[in-house]
């Protein structure tokens, strides 16, 4: 049937282009139209059904921060989703609480999304709340200083910029904050 | 004469019946300025690879700088060799192919020269937006969007020149080279597309699902099929023996055009994303295997006969351990997407193991491969020096296993590592600092095969502009 397209370029484009169209529309079109949780924000006020929470937009300050995140390659190194994996949830849990999963409807407003495919270091997922201002401000500094054995590179031009330092923490602690996880409600600021 | 021309399998690479004539009609400019500015980029990026392969070893290695910091250095490092090096070889190498599977002349050198430095325009646009940390925050696209929109016109200058040439060909056939040609540019286009610029329009898992699409792609469908294209020509040529088998290579590439799309969704197993969609891309990533075991299958039986030929022939040694490695990396590929292997190998430094055993073991040694084979054909000269040729070749392939074998072993053992929760993250980081040592040693080596290399076709270059000022003085 495709012996056609040996010969005729005209047919051989078409043939080309429909057989790369059908699987492209069905996995790029088709499922944001299919599974709404994509594009529903998260937010619930049932304990019963899980950790209550609403996700919000981020402010002024929390957009600055997370543009310095981008700019800076953050996202090379650190993911942000706690899979479906036990050990996830366990190792990216805080004082003997497990991780929620993450899920679609966390990330509705996040724009370049950071999910990222390579873990050099931990998951921040769920990192807001778990350190505070002046633990992350000695850690950009040098983080081998905290973490001995860290090969994250020391962040100077951030830590000596108030500006950027703030902002970027300020994003930093609103990770994994849209599903309040945390039974005592004990995040640091 | 004309008659003689016309070949009727497409499953042959045609021969022209006076191939001195025919040969004479090709001007090759535009080729030559792209393999050249290809390899400049190889060497330049290949500084590039070292320094972020140091940081992993040395963390303050050029850390106090906010330019040469690692994130952005490893973006640097991955457009350059994406796009500097290798796309802007393979689509050298199209200009090359393409005329005389046709049996015409490129239909526009001037477009050509023109795209060329466009290429190299965005090339330098893309180093000086990344260090500046201009980066867009997608894997694979980061560059800005103004340089985006170059990419786009750069891409239908190349397009256009390759169709027009394809639209005037002599030869009624087409063989497979072609196919994979035409492939690349009209799949890329929408690749890269829905890369780019789709997901400027979207947010959230929506927006990473097309990303991945694209990420996938990228290699899936550009580096895949072009690179093909690469195999398809070159190793008959080299070899001297004609193509195995016509149906198997209309199988592979039939079947690489309707299931390499569907997969994007296997780089977020386990992840915020329906499970539904998950499932399509783990049957579909499995269903790869056809395509690349039909190519393979291909490549593997036209050598039959010819094996000892990879004692002396330097093109042939890079083409058939990229089979291999094409091989391999499509059997990793696959069973990645399998949920139960996802869990272990997934975030881990396995999978840098794994796409550079994709782009450099694979495609960048069939570029490679091509470059050793054209460069002395198009300058009308010979090859600097076989030796020297033969040193980067046991530089690239003892320095990509060292690099492949050490980070699968360091990988899958992070991913064990990382699968048991009482052990504490950072444990996890000092246990492969071993690993990430002999990666910077095996970088050495790699680096050692980019000298080399280089060196042999600036060297083949030169002696022959050199010859021709020493007669044109005499």
């Amino acid at each position: 049937m495709l012996q056609k397209a040996d010969y005729n370029a005209v047919f051989f484009v078409a043939a080309a282009l429909i057989m790369f169209f059908i699987g492209g529309l069905l996995t790029t079109v088709a499922p944001p139209l299919l599974d709404q949780s994509w594009s529903k924000p998260f937010e619930n006020a049932d304990a019963s059904k899980g950790p209550t929470g609403k996700l919000v937009q981020l402010n002024e300050q929390e957009l600055k921060g997370r543009k310095i995140y981008v700019r800076e390659g953050c996202w090379y190194c650190h993911t942000q989703q706690v899979r479906t994996i036990l050990a996830d949830t366990k190792r990216y849990g805080w004082r003997g609480v497990d991780a929620p999963v993450s899920t679609p409807d966390e990330f509705v407003y996040d724009s370049p999304h950071l999910f990222g495919t390579k873990r050099t270091g931990p998951d921040l997922a769920r990192v807001g709340g778990k350190y505070n201002e002046q633990w992350h401000r000695a850690h950009f500094r040098n983080p081998a200083d905290l973490v001995p054995g860290s090969i994250m590179p020391p962040f100077p031009w951030i830590a000596d910029n108030e500006q950027e330092f703030k902002a970027l923490t300020a994003y930093i602690q609103t990770l994994g904050r849209a599903k309040n996880w945390r039974p005592d409600n004990d995040y640091e600021k | 004469m004309q008659t003689e021309e016309v070949i009727k399998d497409a499953g042959e690479i045609p021969v022209a019946s006076s191939a001195k004539s025919s040969e004479s009609i090709h001007e090759d400019t535009t080729a030559k300025l792209f393999i050249i500015s290809s390899i400049t980029y190889f060497f330049i990026v290949g500084i590039v690879a070292l320094i972020i392969a140091a940081k992993f070893v040395m963390p303050s290695f050029l850390g106090t700088v906010e330019y040469l910091t690692y994130g952005r250095m490893r973006p640097l490092h991955v457009n350059g060799m994406l796009f500097g090096w290798l796309l802007a070889a393979d689509m050298g190498l199209m200009y090359y192919i393409v005329p005389r599977l046709c049996g015409v002349k490129l239909w526009s050198e001037k477009l050509g020269m023109a795209t060329a430095a466009l290429w190299n325009f965005i090339i330098l646009g893309a180093v000086v937006s990344l260090v500046m940390g201009w980066n867009q925050g997608w894997e694979y696209a980061e560059l800005p969007t103004f340089l985006d929109v170059c990419v786009v016109i750069a891409w239908i200058m190349f397009g256009a020149n390759i169709f027009m040439t394809v639209a005037n060909r002599k030869y009624n056939a087409m063989y497979v080279s072609l196919w994979y040609a035409m492939g690349t540019i009209l799949w890329t286009a929408f690749v890269y597309l829905t890369g780019n610029f789709a997901t400027l329009f979207t947010t959230g898992v929506n927006q990473a699902n097309l990303n991945w699409m694209y990420v996938h792609n990228a290699v899936g469908l550009i580096f895949t099929p072009v690179g093909l294209a690469i195999a398809y020509y070159y190793i008959p040529k080299a070899s001297n023996n004609p193509l195995y088998s016509h149906k198997l290579s209309m199988i592979g590439f039939w079947s690489l055009a309707f299931v390499y799309v569907w997969t994007g969704a296997h780089h977020m197993i386990h992840g915020p994303i329906s499970q539904w969609l998950q499932t399509i891309s783990i049957v579909f990533s499995v269903m790869l295997l056809i395509p690349v075991w039909a190519a393979v299958y291909n490549f593997i039986t036209t050598m039959k006969g010819q094996w000892h030929q990879l004692r002396e022939n330097i093109a042939l040694k890079f083409l058939m351990s990229g089979v291999v490695f094409y091989l391999l990396t499509c059997f990793q590929g696959p069973m990645h997407s399998l949920r139960a292997v996802n869990a272990i190998v997934s975030k881990t430094d396995w999978i840098p193991g794994h796409a550079h055993m994709a782009v450099l073991g694979a495609f960048s040694f069939f570029a490679i491969a091509g470059c050793y084979h054209t460069v002395p054909l198009i300058f009308k000269t010979k090859l600097y020096s076989d030796a020297l040729a033969n040193w980067s070749f046991w530089l690239f392939l003892i320095g990509g296993l060292g690099f492949f074998v050490t980070l699968w072993l360091g990988g899958f053992w992070q991913g064990w590592q990382w699968n048991n929760p009482s052990i504490p993250f950072i444990d996890t980081v000092v246990a492969l600092k071993p690993v990430w040592a002999v990666r910077l040693g095996s970088g050495f080596l790699m680096f050692g095969g980019i000298v080399a290399f280089a060196y042999n076709i600036l060297a083949t270059i030169i002696g022959t502009t050199g010859e021709q000022t020493a007669t044109a003085t005499a």
